[in-house]
């Protein structure tokens, strides 16, 4: 899943022709200036400026700033733009007219496994979330569209009447379209309202969460995805990524401050299940990482030099099922390489490493681990038969 | 018996390279099992109409190529299984074409990266044409005793260890692809083993989810249990609680799920798989999934750690009520045959080298040059004639004579663009030759004419002076058996107009003060033949010769001085023409002398 931003997001809507609010991104007051000398709507309406980050609660950070005038707008830049909040600097504002309206409504479109559903709500805002039951969905299976006649039937079932039902059917059958042309998983405007000067129903704010592997399919997806992780990605982090686009197969890497037992495990499935192992000894973990799908030994070597770089680690877990395809010489001797050159570092002080592994070439993999003993490595290196997360248990037994 | 894959199943791969790794491992376990390879064939456009090449046991069999899946089926009626290793963008339409073929029953995707929506439609598709879509990113599929379908089981041990050439009683559904054969294991470590193993793939959607398989676990009667090991994300763990918890079951369902870790992890951190993602909700945690799953009656181990005990414990109970019998492990089990270089490790058998060499080894991290290794050469202070006396002679050379091997080099690199060899190759740089064609052109040129008179020359003055001839009776000898004398003679040089190139050499080796018996016999033959004729001087290739033989190479080594030497020269001739962007050299008429006949009219064939 591919977190959008709100602008980019927006541009999504308007291309399927979901009327949203007019607005610009920015990365600086002297733009939006500038951008006010040129647009009519910017010297015209009430503006609203939003910090455009991967931040929630905005509104409470101050991020946020409603009924402004242009100067008022490039003010409220000035301020927001190099704000510092946690890991994020905040780098683009987005300033958007503000919509006088009376209503709020809800619409989304969620993916299922049957295909997608539309929600619906007559009411919208904070109102729609303490009112859950409100939601009216409707149900679709891959390849089909929605009916007009299906579409109001969701809206009258939601509440609307008159002449708003089939503007909220409109409404919503063009968010099951932009849904399904554009590979989103999760589409969802909160609130939907009218607008006083003609009626028009238009999105005030969207969360778009886009399908990162069709991105082959859209050439003009030419945003970048907003990290979807409740911080900015570390150095490291981005060094790992960087890694991981680039080779066949994958390594993964996310800091988790204040934790004592560094991971290095193999397979997706295993390293959650040898995270889980951690904490439910009671262990705190400094780290998630996963290899993949016979990546080269060299990438496994960046992997394993940032491991061995977290702070006040005391374990390092280099966990792993048995491989179906990846050469357990070949990745084990990245990982040999990372420690060695960690220890030059003078890393692995007071550092126990806790090896289980199996797969093609295991034996050969295991004994170059075990061989590491002799260089002053404190290792411990189990086999197949030691099962999966027993080393946990060992290397947290107190 | 078995689900999805079993002895009849015949299948297509579509894809290259992954397809035809993943084939040598079905081979590597039909081969245990002693079934004929269930691989048929492949579909691969790029490479329609060649074969793929797939070692079974100690033999290769050709499996064919297609473009098409409709060509692959109809060559091959008893496909019924497809293996899909497509890349992400072109994977739906591939899948789609093996759903659509009527011979074939179950598709299983392999590629990972599917677009979501993608995935959904194959999984429609299949369900509507009644048929099985599995994946995508799934490991694949293993029916004990009976079929592999991708590299699930891993390699060949693991294949024996986990003793998948006979059926258990356990059957397994995974989505992590890595984990697959962890139970595989565990379940012939703590119980019987499988039946069938399913990678049903991590994605958040995958085409057939447990539930579909749980049904035909519980319609297959040697499969007494299930193993399911899911992840936090998506609800295919409740709805396979909610299938088992719907009715009495004959299958017993053990399970567990991974995830409990994000209850202390900071808000927001997510990892694994693509379909490891918690509702907004928190539906589809961890403890949500588990919970499901013992209210369903399902046996679900607190920790993985305690899986193994837990398939333990069923397989006893099942053992206690009669429901399954211990199995007796065949005597012997086929052994994969060994590589030459893995026969060769174990010592077990010995191999007649093809070649032999004396003078250089690469094997390590750097090339050895009789021994010595390059690096270290090149630190010591060694240099290019050192190399050569190393790999030409066997020897570390010494100061002086690297010194006088150097200079022959210099002096012999290049000679003008009229000589055959340069000119050759300058003929052909610019017919737009490439630079090492090119540059062979010139080195032909290189024999009894042009330049390749150094080993000869060496070898008859070394043959009188080991037979201490005199000029004269070397002379009488030379004219007697063997013509002309090589190193001596030149085509414009001569006593008064002699080759600065000799007179540079000899003089220098003379300074050195060291013995130079041929060098001396020679400019002996250069005093009686230059006096009878002005041209029969002591040429470069025979100064070259002597003194080569002096320093002690061997005579078979000599042109390879003026090979070397010239070498560079020719190079540095194409390169220049090629800066130049010369033309096509076409001769033109007034140099040549046409003496063939006049033109005539031809007879009539007869």
């Amino acid at each position: 899943m591919a977190k959008v931003l709100e602008g980019p997001g927006m541009g999504l809507m308007k291309k399927w022709g979901i009327h949203v609010p007019n607005y610009v991104v920015v990365t600086s007051a002297d733009e939006l200036a500038k951008l006010g000398q040129a647009n009519e709507w910017m010297k015209t309406s009430k503006l609203v400026a939003k910090a455009h980050e991967a931040l929630g609660s905005r509104f409470k950070l101050g991020l946020v700033k409603v009924g402004l005038d242009l100067n008022g707008a490039v003010a409220a830049t000035k301020e927001m733009i190099g704000r510092q909040v946690g890991s994020i600097t905040v780098s683009q504002v987005i300033v958007s007219e503000m919509i006088a309206h009376k209503e709020e409504y809800y619409c989304a479109v969620k993916s299922t496994r049957e295909g997608a559903e539309i929600l619906v709500a007559n009411c919208g805002g904070i109102e729609v979330e303490s009112n859950w039951d409100r939601v009216k969905r409707l149900c679709l299976e891959v390849g089909q569209a929605p009916s007009p006649e299906s579409l109001e039937q969701l809206a009258k079932d939601a509440g609307f009447t008159g002449p708003l039902t089939k503007k909220m059917a409109d409404f919503a059958g063009k968010m099951f379209t932009c849904f399904d042309s554009e590979d989103a998983q999760y589409l969802e405007v909160n609130p939907v309202v009218t607008r006083e000067s003609d009626g028009a129903f238009v999105a005030l704010d969207a969360v778009t969460l886009l399908d990162g592997d069709a991105k082959f399919r859209h050439p003009d997806w030419n945003f970048a995805f907003a990290a979807e992780f409740g911080r900015a990605y570390s150095k490291e982090e981005l060094e790992v990524m960087a890694v991981d686009s680039k080779i066949k197969g994958s390594v993964k890497f996310i800091e988790i401050p204040g934790g004592d037992t560094a991971m290095l495990p193999a397979g997706g499935g295993a390293s959650v299940y040898y995270s889980d192992a951690v904490v439910a000894r009671g262990g705190k973990l400094a780290n998630y990482a996963e290899y993949s799908g016979d990546p080269p030994d060299w990438a496994v070597e960046v992997l394993t030099e940032k491991v061995c770089s977290l702070p006040g680690i005391k374990n390092i877990i280099v966990g792993g099922a048995i491989a179906n395809f990846t050469d357990v010489k070949k990745t084990f001797g990245g990982i040999i390489n990372g420690f060695r050159k960690a220890k030059a570092d003078g890393k692995m002080k007071d550092v126990k490493i806790w090896v289980r592994r199996g797969g093609p070439r295991e034996k050969e993999g295991l004994d170059a681990m075990r061989a590491l003993k002799d260089e002053g490595f404190d290792i411990n290196v189990f086999d197949r038969y030691t099962p999966l997360t027993d080393i946990v248990d060992k290397a947290l037994q107190k | 018996m078995s689900i999805l894959a079993n002895k009849d199943t015949r299948v297509v791969i579509q894809g290259g390279q992954a397809g035809v790794n993943a084939a040598r491992r079905m081979a590597e376990f039909c081969y245990l099992i002693k079934r004929p390879l269930s691989v048929e064939a492949f579909v691969y456009p790029p490479d329609a109409g060649k074969t793929n090449e797939i070692p079974y046991g100690s033999g290769l069999i050709a499996v064919p190529i297609y473009k098409t899946i409709a060509e692959a089926t109809k060559n091959h009626p008893a496909i019924n299984t497809s293996l899909v290793y497509i890349g992400a963008d072109r994977a739906m339409k591939g899948g789609m074409e093996a759903l659509d073929d009527s011979h074939i029953k179950v598709v299983s995707m392999i590629t990972e990266g599917v677009p979501e929506k993608d995935a959904k439609i194959l999984g429609a598709h299949a369900r509507k044409l009644g048929k099985v879509f599995n994946g995508p990113s799934s490991i694949g599929i293993i029916s004990a005793g009976a079929c592999r379908l991708g590299v699930i089981g891993g390699a060949f041990d693991n294949l024996v260890l986990s003793k998948l050439y006979r059926e258990g009683s356990f059957g397994v559904i995974t989505k992590s692809g890595g984990l697959s054969n962890e139970i595989i294991w565990i379940c012939s470590q703590f119980a019987d083993g499988i039946t069938t193993a399913i990678g049903i793939g991590g994605d958040a959607y995958p085409g057939t989810d447990y539930v579909s398989y749980l049904e035909m676990f519980e319609n297959d009667p040697q499969t007494k249990a299930v193993v399911i090991v899911g992840e936090m994300g998506g609800d295919l763990e409740e709805r396979a609680a909610e299938w088992y918890g719907a009715k009495k079951r004959r299958v017993k369902l053990i399970g567990v799920v991974s995830g409990f870790c994000q209850e202390s992890l900071p808000k927001g951190m997510k990892f694994g798989h693509a379909g490891a993602k918690e509702g907004m909700k928190g539906e589809g945690s961890a403890r949500s999934k588990s919970d499901a799953l013992k209210k369903a009656g399902a046996i679900v181990p607190p920790t993985f750690g305690a899986l193994g005990p837990a398939i333990k414990e069923t397989y006893q109970e099942m053992l206690k009520s009669g429901q399954v019998k211990e199995i007796v492990e065949p005597t012997s089990l086929p052994k994969l045959p060994k590589t030459v270089e893995e026969a060769m490790k174990a010592d077990e058998v010995i191999v007649a080298p093809l070649i032999r060499t004396t003078i250089s080894d690469d094997r390590g991290d750097e090339p050895c040059y009789d021994g010595y290794p390059a690096s270290e050469l090149i630190n010591k202070g060694y240099e290019i004639p050192h190399v050569i006396g190393l790999l030409w002679d066997k020897r570390l050379i010494s100061k002086q004579e690297a010194e006088i091997i150097k200079r022959i080099v210099m002096l012999s690199a290049d000679h003008g663009p009229c000589v055959s060899g340069a000119y050759a190759t300058i003929l052909a740089a610019c017919a737009g030759i490439g630079l090492s064609q090119a540059v062979a052109a010139g080195l032909i040129m290189i024999g009894p004419r042009f330049g390749g008179a150094v080993t000869d020359a060496g070898r008859w003055f070394k043959y009188a002076v080991d037979n201490k001839m005199t000029v004269e009776d070397f002379l009488a000898y030379m004219k007697k058996n063997v013509g002309p004398v090589p190193g001596i003679g030149h085509r414009v040089k001569s006593l008064r107009n002699p080759d600065k190139r000799v007179k540079e050499l000899v003089g220098y080796v003379k300074s050195l003060h060291i013995k130079t018996p041929c060098l001396d016999f020679a400019l002996q033959v250069e005093q009686v033949t230059a006096a009878k004729k002005d041209n029969l001087i002591l040429n470069v290739d025979g100064t070259m010769a002597a003194v080569l033989v002096d320093l002690g190479f061997p005579v078979d080594s000599l042109n390879g001085f003026f090979i070397l030497s010239r070498t560079i020269g020719l190079i540095g001739h194409w390169v220049d023409q090629k800066r130049q962007d010369s033309r096509l050299i076409r001769l033109f008429d007034y140099l040549v002398n046409y003496a063939a006949p006049k033109r005539r009219e031809v007879p009539p064939l007869k």
